[in-house]
């Protein structure tokens, strides 16, 4: 999977064109077999731009931060990515109309190890589902799969679930890495940054761990697109993962098979109203 | 003051090191999650002393914890009661095993400040009661630069133990401080005081350790140029792919920014200590709702600033000792040595 010269192709067009103001794509570190996200300005630095199997980050998350704000930005995004990105348009966090989208048919990126990445093993859309140029052969949806770490964990009795999850909360530090990572958490005013909500207080303690991290994985229930951006981001390397799964399982298995932002201006599970709701209670 | 050298051979160093743990409260890393963390241990066994620098989390943790209780307080009819909270868990004896020289010079840099014009008093017990031994790295990681900053790392004296791995297959155990003198003293048993080749031996590592780095630049340099650099262009360039999260404050061992919080319940709650980050956007948020550094590139500066350029003028030195764990664990691997040799361009 190499998509370097087709993207800087489209992206030296478009400056030219004058049809954007910013490119979010991939840059090498300069240190490492690594790949970077990089903002670009001008049609002189398209050169810095690559795509191969390294190029993880999802850069829909730069969609809320102030140096795209009222841009018009082009931005590469591979299967997962596009599922965020179609998630923020569906919540009216970008426009549309400002954005030009290189979907990639992706092939899966690599992991620590150099092996394919655990989420991309098993995903279920590897293609964009949303852009303006699409670039490789789609190859379509795949069956959804249940994740093997939870699986693992189901085999698990309570208290060793219990104890397993304490000591991951326990080796949070609360950088909030994982949630400025993440392009579903956009809100400029986070629920655990209060200092008067006294569940999170601050302070960095297990259970403000607890409480934070599970407050943050249900607000992104029904949502999480498993980008795993959040776990790659975690100085920690606690298995964030797990949390977002389980919800995924939960809601695919009692909500006729949801998967987030798959379709445009779905909601997902916890966030539509609809008066021909069979249940008479609303979630 | 007469600092000895003793020297011995790879399983003498662990028949040391396991005395240690079995005579002492000794700290040392430890894998959890695929990093390492500095914690109490009770064997030899369960801890690596040898952890590569960018999977270890700092020593800072066991002098300023990333949550610490300050008080307790309880409103009752006759006014607001005040109480200590318990002994301080990280206030006895201790020893540290397996801290890296950059590591360890960093709470050299972070004594001036805790003993400035506040005095930190749990800070300066913890760093009291504990003994540092200090292994020498054998190879520079990808983004270690210390050999480039204002310390000596061959001599350096902000640990009592050094230990070094020398090219002959012995290993070299080095006092640095009069309180690793006694230390040494105290704990020497199957240590042979070394003869004469040892200062060449450990200069011979210590020389291909130095040739082993990738980073190279002239700290006094940076220094110099950065200062009028407030309004320079490059912080926006720099800072443009920051997720603006507190990750490289939290695992860098120098910083030592913190807020106040409190953990309450009615008319009783407890009061903590906790780490901060200048790359929070609430960092500088006052009551009112101005806020100084609402973007990215001057929260940027401010840290990039502050490491090279305030905290020099303020206490002489820099408060960036070049261990790399900042562009590790950075979600986009920003480098500090990137962003200042840019900047100071």
């Amino acid at each position: 999977m190499n998509y370097t010269k087709q993207i800087q192709d489209i992206a030296g067009r478009l400056f030219s064109e004058e049809k954007i103001d910013v490119f979010i794509g991939y840059r090498n570190t300069g240190f490492d077999e690594n790949q970077v996200p990089v903002l670009i300005n001008q049609y002189k630095d398209v050169d810095q731009l690559l795509f191969t199997d390294k190029s993880v980050f999802n850069l829909a998350n730069y969609l809320k931060y102030e140096h795209t704000r009222n841009k018009r930005v082009g931005l590469v995004v591979k299967g997962c990515d596009s599922r965020a990105l179609n998630l923020m348009l569906t919540e009216n966090q970008v426009k549309r109309e400002k954005l030009f989208i290189v979907g990639i048919a992706c092939e899966g990126v690599v992991d620590e190890t150099g092996g394919k990445a655990q989420n991309c093993v098993e995903c279920v859309m590897p293609d964009a589902v949303v852009f303006d140029e699409m670039l490789g052969t789609p190859s379509g949806k795949r069956d959804y799969q249940e994740n093997s770490d939870i699986r693992a964990l189901d085999g698990k009795s309570l208290t060793g679930r219990q104890e397993y999850f304490e000591e991951v909360f326990e080796n949070c530090i609360r950088c909030n890495a994982c949630r400025h990572s993440c392009p579903l958490c956009y809100c400029s005013n986070c629920c655990i940054d209060q200092e008067t909500a006294t569940l999170y207080h601050g302070a960095n303690t297990t259970s403000s761990a607890f409480h934070a991290l599970m407050t943050w994985s249900l607000h992104l229930a029904g949502r999480c697109v498993d980008c795993r951006n959040c776990e790659k981001a975690c100085p920690s390397h606690l298995p964030l993962h797990l949390l977002h799964k389980q919800n995924e399982k939960v809601i695919y298995e009692n909500f006729q098979e949801h998967l987030a932002g798959m379709i445009q201006d779905d909601r997902g599970a916890f966030y539509k109203y609809s008066l021909s709701d069979p249940d008479d209670f609303i979630m | 003051m007469n600092l000895t050298t003793y020297s011995t051979d790879p399983a003498g160093l662990q028949a040391f090191y396991e005395a240690i743990i079995s005579a002492h409260d000794t700290y040392a890393p430890v894998e959890k999650f695929g990093k390492f963390d500095f914690t109490r241990v009770d064997s030899l066994s369960t801890c690596n002393t040898d952890s590569p620098i960018p999977k270890t989390m700092s020593v800072k943790p066991l002098f300023f914890p990333k949550s610490a209780k300050v008080m307790k307080y309880k409103a009752t009819s006759e006014g607001t009661e005040l109480t200590d909270t318990e002994e301080d868990p990280l206030a006895g004896k201790r020893v540290v095993l397996g801290v890296r020289h950059c590591d360890a010079r960093s709470l050299q840099v972070l004594d001036a400040v805790y003993k400035w014009d506040y005095v930190d008093t749990d800070y300066g017990k913890r760093r009291e009661n504990t003994i540092l031994i200090s292994t020498r790295c054998n190879e520079a990681s990808t983004h270690c630069f210390c050999t480039s900053l204002d310390y000596d790392v061959e001599q350096l004296d902000a640990f009592d133990v050094a230990v070094i791995n020398g090219l002959d297959e012995k290993v070299y155990l080095q006092a640095r401080t009069e309180k690793g003198e006694t230390f040494l003293k105290e704990n020497a048993t199957g240590l042979a005081v070394a003869n004469g080749s040892a200062q060449e031996e450990m200069k011979k590592q210590f020389e291909k350790f130095a040739s082993s780095f990738r980073l190279k630049m002239d700290y006094t340099e940076i220094n110099e140029k950065m200062q009028g650099q407030f309004d320079s262009p490059e912080f926006e360039d720099v800072s443009s792919n920051c997720v603006s999260c507190n990750t490289c404050a939290f695992v860098c061992p120098t910083c030592h920014c913190f807020k106040i919080s409190d953990e309450k319940l009615r008319d009783e709650g407890v009061r903590y200590k906790s780490y901060d980050s200048c790359n929070n956007v609430y960092f500088t948020l006052m009551a009112g709702g101005h806020n100084p550094r609402p973007v990215k590139y001057r929260r940027w500066r401010q840290r990039a600033m502050h490491k090279f350029v305030y905290y020099k003028e303020r206490f002489g030195v820099n408060l960036c000792i070049g261990c790399g764990k900042c562009t590790t664990s950075c979600p986009v691997n920003i480098s500090i040595f990137e962003v200042v040799n840019k900047v100071a361009k």
